[in-house]
């Protein structure tokens, strides 16, 4: 059993590849341009969720530029979605 | 008769209106021009670095950690030592693409410098809940070593016990993660799966027992076999997340061990974190098997690594003082177990500076104790 759940890889690996290249764009093309970010509701998520991991930072720490930088990054480690992210930016890039 | 005249020329009037004002406006210049001028300068500063953070499609930011320990173990010689920093680099491209890298460098016990590639990805963001990851990537295997590891955010001075290089958990792997968060209602869940090349086996220095599971992130297949795995996560409230992790595969060796045939391969873990009135409480459990040698060879028997951890920690009410307590275990191939009580006391300078001390009770079976006294000065950037 073992041996061929680890045979499946290959076959895994093509369905995650055809997942990615079909569904990805399609679900682009229908996103258009996201929707902004929402600093009250980023407020709330980057309190419930930043400290999860470490100690809260300050917004002033950083610029907006850099703030887009990182929070692309933490949404990356910590599983955010897209949405997540654009509101927490936004309430970042607001009290900073 | 008239009387005298006061003849003032236009040019004269001018010249006295000057320097009436000129008068009377030097003093207050000399006294503020400079702020003032400081002031208007650091403004426009300012508007550039923010019109220039506005307009630009690529971004570049640099991130990382830094240390350094002082450990003092009870039998042995105390020493300055981890002196680690490990830069992080960040660029992105608009909002779709960013690469990601850590560069660990080390002060070695022989004081030279050791580096490594702790990981280096590109990310494609596909849409709202999916990421590309394409590289040498963290194991999204548990918690711990995915997103706590950094010193500055890990809250006591060492890893658990288990949780380090060669023992129970993967620690990065090269390959490819679709990774993402999800909205489900009012919780939220999160996912990685990944395929990638997998561990390798790694002898004693005796050369006749399998050591560890190298797990740093092989630049090849040992096996043409890759392995797969994932992690999910579920936010049933917003500060508690519980996780599921797997990964299966085969592993072999170099040299006398690659004779030996592929053996199975099998990660599982569970973690789980809480914040709740005012603390912070986290575990974890990995349990890591290798199956027997499907040819007689070198050490072919069965082989399980197990460690798990529970920690506390609690920040004092309106001071800078954290308590940190931690309680593990770790049982490699050898069946000797080791329990570790580790309390700890820390100071923040800031979020991201942090001195640690603590002192691990180390319990091992059959094994005279070797309990030691940390202190870490960390620092986040």
């Amino acid at each position: 059993m073992k041996t061929r759940i680890s045979s499946l890889a290959p076959t895994a690996l093509g369905v995650g590849a055809l997942l990615v290249t079909v569904l990805a764009p399609q679900a682009l093309a229908e996103q258009g341009t996201p929707p902004a970010g929402d600093p009250a509701r980023g407020a709330k998520v980057w309190a419930d969720n930043c400290s999860r991991c470490h100690n809260m930072r300050d917004p002033r720490e950083f610029t907006d530029g850099q703030w887009q930088v990182i929070v692309t990054h933490m949404r990356l480690r910590g599983g955010f979605t897209g949405q997540d992210a654009r509101d927490i930016l936004a309430f970042l890039q607001a009290s900073n | 008769m008239a009387g005298p005249r006061y003849f003032i020329s236009r040019k004269h009037a001018l010249a006295w209106a000057m320097g009436a004002v000129l008068g009377w406006t030097a003093p207050v210049w000399a006294q503020g021009d400079e702020p003032w001028k400081a002031e208007i300068e650091a403004l426009r500063r300012e508007i550039r670095q923010a019109a220039e953070g506005k307009e630009v499609d690529s971004r570049f930011h640099l991130a990382g950690y830094a240390s350094v320990d002082y450990v003092d173990p009870q039998t042995g010689n105390s020493s300055f030592t981890g002196v680690t920093f490990n830069p992080i680099f960040h660029y992105s491209y608009k909002d779709w693409l960013l690469l990601d890298a850590e560069i660990g460098t080390q002060l070695s016990s022989e004081g030279e410098t050791e580096t490594s590639l702790e990981y280096m990805t590109a990310n494609l963001v596909l849409n709202d809940s999916m990421i590309l990851v394409a590289g040498r990537f963290l194991s999204p295997i548990g918690m711990f070593r995915r997103n706590i590891h950094p010193s500055w955010v890990n809250k006591l001075p060492s890893a658990p016990i288990g949780f380090d290089h060669g023992q129970a958990v993967p620690l990065a792997d090269v390959g490819l993660q679709l990774t993402g968060g999800i909205a489900l209602g009012a919780t939220r869940a999160n996912y990685a799966i990944y395929t990638a090349n997998g561990p390798m086996l790694e002898l004693n220095a005796a050369g006749d027992e399998i050591e560890e599971i190298g797990t740093e992130g092989q630049g090849s297949d040992m096996n043409d076999d890759k392995v797969i795995g994932g992690r999910v996560g579920w936010l049933p409230l917003p500060r508690l997340e519980v996780g599921v992790s797997f990964a299966t595969g085969k592993a072999s060796g170099e040299g006398a061990l690659g004779e030996t045939g592929n053996r199975d391969y099998d990660v599982v873990d569970v973690d789980f974190s809480w914040q709740v009135a005012g603390f912070d409480l986290r575990g974890e459990y990995t349990k890591t098997e290798l199956g027997e040698s499907p040819a007689a060879g070198i050490d072919p028997a069965e082989k399980e690594w197990t460690a798990w951890y529970t920690q506390a920690a609690y920040r004092l009410p309106g001071t800078n003082w954290e308590a940190v307590l931690r309680y593990g275990g770790y049982e490699p191939p050898t069946g000797v177990e080791t329990r570790q009580w580790t309390p700890g006391i820390n100071y923040l300078f800031a979020a991201h500076v942090i001195a640690k001390l603590a002192y691990e009770f180390n319990d091992t079976d059959g094994v005279e104790d070797d309990d030691r006294l940390l202190l870490q000065i960390a620092y986040g950037f």
